[in-house]
């Protein structure tokens, strides 16, 4: 079954283990700069933006070490729900 | 180099003068990471007996050797010196954004040494360092002077390390803000920055991390983050963060109530506990690869702190202003928070110096005549004033800005409500009311009254002694956790006795004080689903993939207890004494007049008896706490 990435930004507790994992998985160093997904913080407000480059090959990789719900995988078969 | 960004840098404000020192393969294997460098730097170079406001004074900024990394919960970075507040050996543990950012800049640490003829920030951006005159900002707060300096470097993700007026004006708590809401908060190293005339230290860093054994390190990684979401304290610490200690605190009648003169506070669960975390709150803030989020973004609605928007949520200030000032009412407490965070200065000494202020007034020591207002318990109006006299060093404020134990040798007649152990002020838990690892391990933490050094990382938090057993705590959890516990076979059979189901609060205090200093070396956090989670063979083990560099549990362990006995030494050597290590005479003289603890109060023969045995654990002369020449040819050290 298909499989794929949805995102509930409000979620995003501002970790960055998306793109630590990201860079790691596709670089094979902690290189923020190359990560296909970037964390854009304001910390003085408390919200985070989470932007994917259009490089991003949707591995679902980042998904799996979110520990908010922010990134989730789904199963997309029959449209997703 | 892997794992680490391979250098340090050294820069003397006096001369102004900046240079990136490579790491030292020795130093990498006798301490590992951030505190346990800042410890060896600061012991071989700080001149015995200095003022901590002497030039010569180093503030070492350390970063975990695990930072930067994905490591769950790697983010951590100490700021050590010698201390102001306790005249002994400094140190502060903070995590958020500012390390990782110092990683990716290429260093591993900083060293400060020296004093700026004015006030200057520190501009790093990779190879490029800076010092910059900072008069424009000088005498702002920390959150003007982030914005400012964002604005002039135009960066608006720069990471900003800064202090606030209560750092420039010498208070002796002052702490140093990582960001807007984080902070290196005890031990007054915001007042070491300031005498330094450092306002800031601003970064910037685009390099990479790199990875010794990339397959072997994501599968251990993958074992810490399983590990933790396993822990019992994992879901209730997502939820309700430090909060969660609000309720078992004042169940054991332990409470800092009204400055330690109760255990417990009235209507607390109602008005003060975790229960109205969900009124204030609804999402979690993290630190960098954290999956925790203990910290929560709080916006207030409605009343007279209406539009409040801070993260905080935080069990130390709210028990500090809320139970021992008596200030009931939470956004109160958050609007506090926010003038510390502003301000710089250390919310636990904070709350601790009004409270012993506020029993001062009580008891008619000082009055309103030496204040200039009324300050009665839970007067909100009052500690915030008070506060604004300590930070600006006005009036009364000026002799508060020194500590409790200061103040209390100036003003006649207050030394018995002072309550601090070495200098700093405890915060937290009554030991009259809780008797554990983690209340005893305010009088053996190298740093004064603090919670933060040790702790079991199996505490029981559902059952309270009554009355005190000195020598142990009980089991707090199912056997099952015992048995998965990263503890060494040989230590688990010492410190946890299964026929009576005792811990022995002696030998499971040198065990947390190492590991901790190893967690701090490392730069992971201390929080209690970590802490059970992950223990020494998972970090050698992580430490060895991330950097090639072989070390096993047992030595990083080692590690831990050198940085710990270093650290010792140094206080030994500005003049410690045994007879410092004590808890201050009220929890010995007056019993706790209410509450579940009601009738408790401590025994100094037993109390001595516990701090001897753990002398002997940890191989110091059981009746001074001086450690034998064994224990130093062990360790290396001389």
């Amino acid at each position: 079954m298909a499989r794929r990435m949805v995102m509930a930004p409000k979620k995003c507790t501002g970790c960055t283990s998306c793109s630590l994992t990201c860079a790691i998985t596709y670089n094979n160093e902690f290189d923020l700069k190359k990560s296909h997904v970037q964390v854009k913080k304001n910390d003085l407000d408390g919200t985070f933006n989470i932007i994917f480059s259009s490089t991003c090959l949707s591995c679902g990789k980042c998904a799996e070490v979110c520990p908010s719900g922010c990134l989730s995988i789904i199963d997309s078969g029959n449209g997703g729900k | 180099m892997y794992g680490y960004a391979g250098k340090l840098l050294d820069i003397n404000l006096s001369t102004l003068t900046v240079n990136a020192l490579p790491l030292d393969e020795e130093l990498i294997k006798n301490y590992v990471g951030g505190v346990g460098f800042s410890t060896k730097i600061i012991y071989d170079q700080v001149p015995v007996g200095i003022d901590p406001f002497d030039p010569e004074n180093i503030l070492c900024f350390g970063v975990g050797s695990l930072v930067g990394t994905n490591v769950p919960t790697a983010c951590r970075t100490e700021v050590s010196a010698k201390s102001p507040a306790t005249g002994l050996f400094g140190t502060s543990n903070s995590g958020s954004f500012w390390g990782s950012e110092l990683k990716f800049a290429g260093y591993d640490g900083i060293i400060i040494r020296g004093r700026a003829s004015s006030a200057v920030y520190i501009s790093i951006n990779n190879e490029k360092v800076e010092i910059v005159p900072a008069s424009h900002v000088w005498g702002k707060d920390a959150w003007e002077t982030i914005k400012l300096i964002r604005n002039e470097l135009k960066d608006d993700e720069i990471q900003i390390a800064a202090i606030g007026q209560a750092g420039e004006n010498l208070c002796r708590f002052a702490s140093i803000e990582n960001g807007p809401y984080d902070a290196w908060g005890r031990t007054g190293l915001g007042a070491v920055m300031g005498s330094k005339k450092l306002k800031a230290i601003a970064v910037r860093g685009n390099k990479s991390i790199k990875v010794f054994n990339k397959k072997s390190f994501l599968n251990f990684t993958n074992q810490a983050r399983a590990a933790i979401y396993e822990s019992p304290f994992y879901g209730p610490f997502s939820k309700f963060g430090t909060m969660l200690a609000t309720v078992p605190y004042y169940e054991f009648g332990a409470l800092p109530g009204r400055n330690f003169q109760t255990g417990v506070i009235d209507n607390w669960m109602e008005t003060r506990s975790r229960k109205l975390v969900s009124k204030y709150s609804n999402r979690g803030i993290s630190c960098i690869s954290c999956p925790i989020a203990c910290a929560h973004w709080v916006e207030v609605k409605e009343g007279p702190y209406k539009g409040l928007r801070i993260k905080d949520m935080e069990v130390t200030p709210l028990i500090g202003f809320a139970a021992g000032c008596d200030i009931n009412n939470i956004p109160a407490v958050s609007k506090l928070t926010e003038v510390c965070q502003r301000y710089g200065i250390d919310m636990v000494s904070a709350a601790g110096t009004i409270a012993f202020s506020m029993e001062l007034f009580q008891r008619k020591i000082i009055t309103e005549k030496d204040i200039g207002f009324q300050l009665e318990w839970g007067n909100e109006e009052a500690v915030f004033k008070l506060l604004d006299l300590i930070i600006k060093r006005d009036g009364i404020g000026d002799i508060l800005a020194e500590g409790t134990k200061r103040a209390a040798e100036k003003i006649p007649g207050a030394e018995n409500y002072a309550m601090h152990i070495k200098g700093l002020e405890i915060p937290m838990a009554d030991p009259r009311g809780r008797w554990s690892t983690w209340t005893f391990g305010n009088i053996t933490n190298i740093r004064g009254g603090d919670h933060l050094r040790n702790r079991n990382p199996v505490e029981n938090l559902r059952f309270n002694d009554n009355p005190i057993e000195y020598k142990c705590e009980k089991f707090g959890f199912p056997d099952e956790i015992y048995e998965k516990l990263d503890m060494f076979e040989k230590v688990k059979e010492e410190v946890f006795q299964q026929e009576t189901r005792d811990v022995n609060i002696s030998r499971m205090s040198k065990w947390a004080e190492d590991l901790i200093s190893v967690y701090n070396t490392l730069g992971i956090c201390i929080r209690p689903p970590v802490l059970q989670a992950v223990g020494p063979t998972l970090l050698s083990n992580l430490y060895s993939t991330l950097t090639g560099i072989d070390i096993t549990g047992e030595d990083l362990m080692k590690v831990g207890e050198r940085i710990w006995n270093l650290q010792k030494l140094f206080n030994l050597r500005e003049g410690e004494k045994s007879e410092d290590s004590v808890f201050p005479k009220r929890f010995y003289n007056e019993i706790l007049p209410d509450g579940p603890s009601k009738g408790k109060k401590l025994d100094a023969v037993k109390v001595k008896e516990v701090l001897g045995d753990y002398y002997q654990v940890r191989g110091w002369d059981r009746q001074t706490g001086v450690p034998t020449k064994e224990k130093l040819d062990e360790l290396g050290l001389k």
